[in-house]
């Protein structure tokens, strides 16, 4: 079973004021704290858990400069057995769709049975690389996987919908799966395993290797352009208490109780 | 070298008085002796690293203090996490805290940008870049981000300044010292922190170092290649002060208060006295003595990695007996020296309904009542 993992490297934004930087359509770096998207982090682990189970290969592979190879390189730690990266100067303000022609530009010289993705990944949140590249290689294709069992050529996925339903799909390998988190539990990937794979190869591929112009990517390849991005204006109805906890607790209680909910 | 040369398991005479001694084998499945038993037997066994007791330990040591053949039993279990951890076993929670002092320096994941919170508006001189001290004063995460520690560390600053200490703290550029990183037996990790603050430690022009946490004090003292530093807990250093007249009490503090012997500072680092001679130097003060103290004090089950991973044993918590053991020799105030310690009894006053009867205090926060500075 030879298996694809698409991933991204991703800021870490819980507790971090964000500044928007000087184009006005994206954020300030510096100071940001940059891991695996958490999504991808399930895909991987899924994707060696197969592979652990049937044997194969799983290759992971990344559309960024030279940074992400540290999300590379976990991927390679938590147990993939090759790692990809394409890149080039043009790739700068891609959309899903560019990042989606680059990453079957890379694939389509690669074997493989089933491709995962995250559901979305944790910037910008579009969820659209994985339904995307499906299409560009013509394969079936399925999102928020919450369960996955692999026989022969084909895989049962469960699917997870509102309220509270799942959807069991049987599909046909080969086959691309958006995974969603709580999919599995992954593993831990310790500084030493990290420290064992650093001179492991990574390939690197632009544009032109890849068969590609500078026109297929960044904002001339992409069907969506940022306008610009920005904090939402403060609105009204809600009040933020500071203080130490207990004046807080002290106001918020009064409130509860002035609301007759004590 | 082999796993069992290692750790001197064939030198193991199974007599037994490590698990005796164990704060966590009474209510957790935690064997040490049958453990380094089974081990020598069948090796590093999936039997052996499945067992859920190797969690629960506490790495308060008093196996390798009361071990007749002088070996290290607590450092046997850490070598087994370390098994795990290098195979991707690990507990979720322990995962999100290994994670955490990975990408933001501490092992609740908060961010870096807020390390300095916890000093309000208090002037304290960044090293190197504000300047050149002698002392530099090492917060520790728990006290930079735990709403209920800050007021430590920022009350300490306060006796150094009135005692007139030349010191200095790194504000942000601080990360996790690694003691229970190391313990939870992520090594590589630890080796990473460890270059990290040597590296500051070095720049910062310092002389010596000061800790608030024993756990931060025994990581630097014992664990860390730091040639030419003094390194001190906080308590050593404020009975230093005493002597040389330095700190002044002019409050009485009229209260019968129990000293909680930290793990990490008296059983593995000896420092039993230092503690209790800030708190004989408070005028008012009954200072009374648990049954268990010194060498024998009960783990309070907030080392090793705990503050990340609830024990198995459903026995009640160390912490409570603490407290329930505070209140029947009519303490009204458990004091100790460990941020860990602090929590984790001050969370037993709760689960008791003693949360009125005993207070829990940092000796920070007493000798600043004593000082007179205003209540934190």
């Amino acid at each position: 079973m030879d298996i694809i993992v698409c991933i991204k490297r991703v800021p870490e934004v819980a507790e971090v004021e964000l500044r928007i930087d000087q184009s006005g359509k994206g954020i300030k770096k510096e100071g940001l704290v940059f891991s695996l998207n958490d999504w991808d982090n399930y895909a991987l682990e899924e994707a060696v858990r197969i592979k652990e189970k049937y044997g194969g290969k799983v290759t992971a592979i990344t559309v960024a400069s030279e940074e992400s190879e540290d999300v590379l390189r976990r991927a390679l730690a938590l147990g993939a057995d090759e790692a990809i990266r394409a890149t080039d100067p043009a790739i700068e303000g891609s959309d899903g769709y560019a990042i989606a022609k680059i990453l079957a530009a890379v694939i389509k010289d690669i074997p493989f049975d089933l491709i995962l993705t995250g559901v979305q990944a944790n910037d910008n949140g579009y969820a659209q690389v994985g339904g995307t590249l499906a299409e560009l290689l013509g394969i079936p294709h399925a999102t928020l996987i919450t369960a996955m069992e692999v026989v022969e050529k084909r895989a049962k996925v469960n699917r997870e919908l509102e309220g509270g339903l799942e959807e069991v799909l049987d599909v046909g390998l080969p086959a691309l799966f958006t995974i969603q988190s709580g999919i599995n539990e992954p593993r831990y990937v310790s500084i030493m395993g990290i420290r064992k794979v650093a001179q492991k190869e990574i390939k690197v591929h632009d544009l032109g290797t890849l068969g590609l112009s500078p026109e297929n990517a960044g904002e001339k390849g992409s069907m969506i352009v940022v306008d610009r991005i920005f904090p939402p204006p403060v609105g009204e109805g809600a009040e933020i208490f500071t203080g130490s906890p207990d004046d807080v607790a002290a106001k918020v209680t009064d409130i509860f109780a002035k609301g007759g909910v004590l | 070298m082999d796993f069992v040369e290692k750790y001197e398991l064939c030198a193991c005479l199974q007599c037994g008085k490590c698990t005796g001694g164990c704060p966590i084998s009474m209510k957790a499945p935690l064997n040490i002796r049958s453990l380094m038993r089974e081990v020598l037997l069948e090796g590093k066994s999936d039997r052996a690293l499945e067992r859920p007791g190797l969690w629960d330990c506490t790495t308060c040591a008093t196996c390798n203090l009361r071990c007749p053949r002088g070996l290290k039993p607590a450092e046997f279990i850490v070598g087994l996490r370390a098994e795990l951890v290098e195979a991707g076993r690990v507990p979720k929670t322990i995962i999100d805290a290994l994670e955490g002092t990975y990408k933001h320096g501490n092992p609740w994941g908060r961010a870096r940008q807020k390390r300095s919170e916890w000093k309000g508006d208090l002037a304290v001189k960044i090293l190197p870049e504000e300047g050149e001290a002698e002392w530099l004063y090492f917060i520790g995460c728990a006290p930079s981000y735990d709403p209920r520690l800050q007021g430590i560390p920022r009350t300490l600053c306060r006796i150094f300044e009135a005692a007139g200490l030349d010191f200095g703290i790194l504000g942000t550029k601080e990360s996790c010292c690694g003691n229970e990183i190391r313990r939870i037996g992520e090594e590589g990790l630890f080796e990473e922190l460890r270059g990290e603050n040597t590296k500051n430690f070095r720049s910062s022009g310092a002389k010596a170092i000061v800790a608030t946490s024993p756990h931060c004090f025994n990581a630097f003292k014992n664990e860390y290649n730091l040639d030419g530093f003094q390194v001190v807990h906080y308590t050593q250093l404020l009975t230093e002060l005493m002597k040389e007249g330095k700190i002044k009490f002019s409050h009485e503090v009229r209260k019968k208060v129990a000293y909680h012997d930290p793990c990490f500072l008296g059983k593995q680092n000896g420092v039993f006295d230092p503690p209790r001679e800030v708190l004989k130097a408070i005028p008012g003060i009954e200072l009374l003595e648990f049954e268990r103290s010194r060498e024998r004090s009960l783990c309070c089950e907030g080392g090793g990695g705990r503050m990340w991973v609830e024990g198995t044993g459903e026995g009640k918590r160390n912490s409570e007996i603490r407290v329930r053991d505070a209140r029947d020799m009519g303490a009204e105030i458990v004091a100790t020296a460990c941020p860990f310690c602090l929590l984790t009894l001050e969370d037993g006053t709760k689960t008791t309904g003693l949360e009125e009867k005993i207070h829990i205090k940092d000796i920070v926060e007493i000798v600043g009542e004593a000082i007179g500075f205003d209540h934190e």
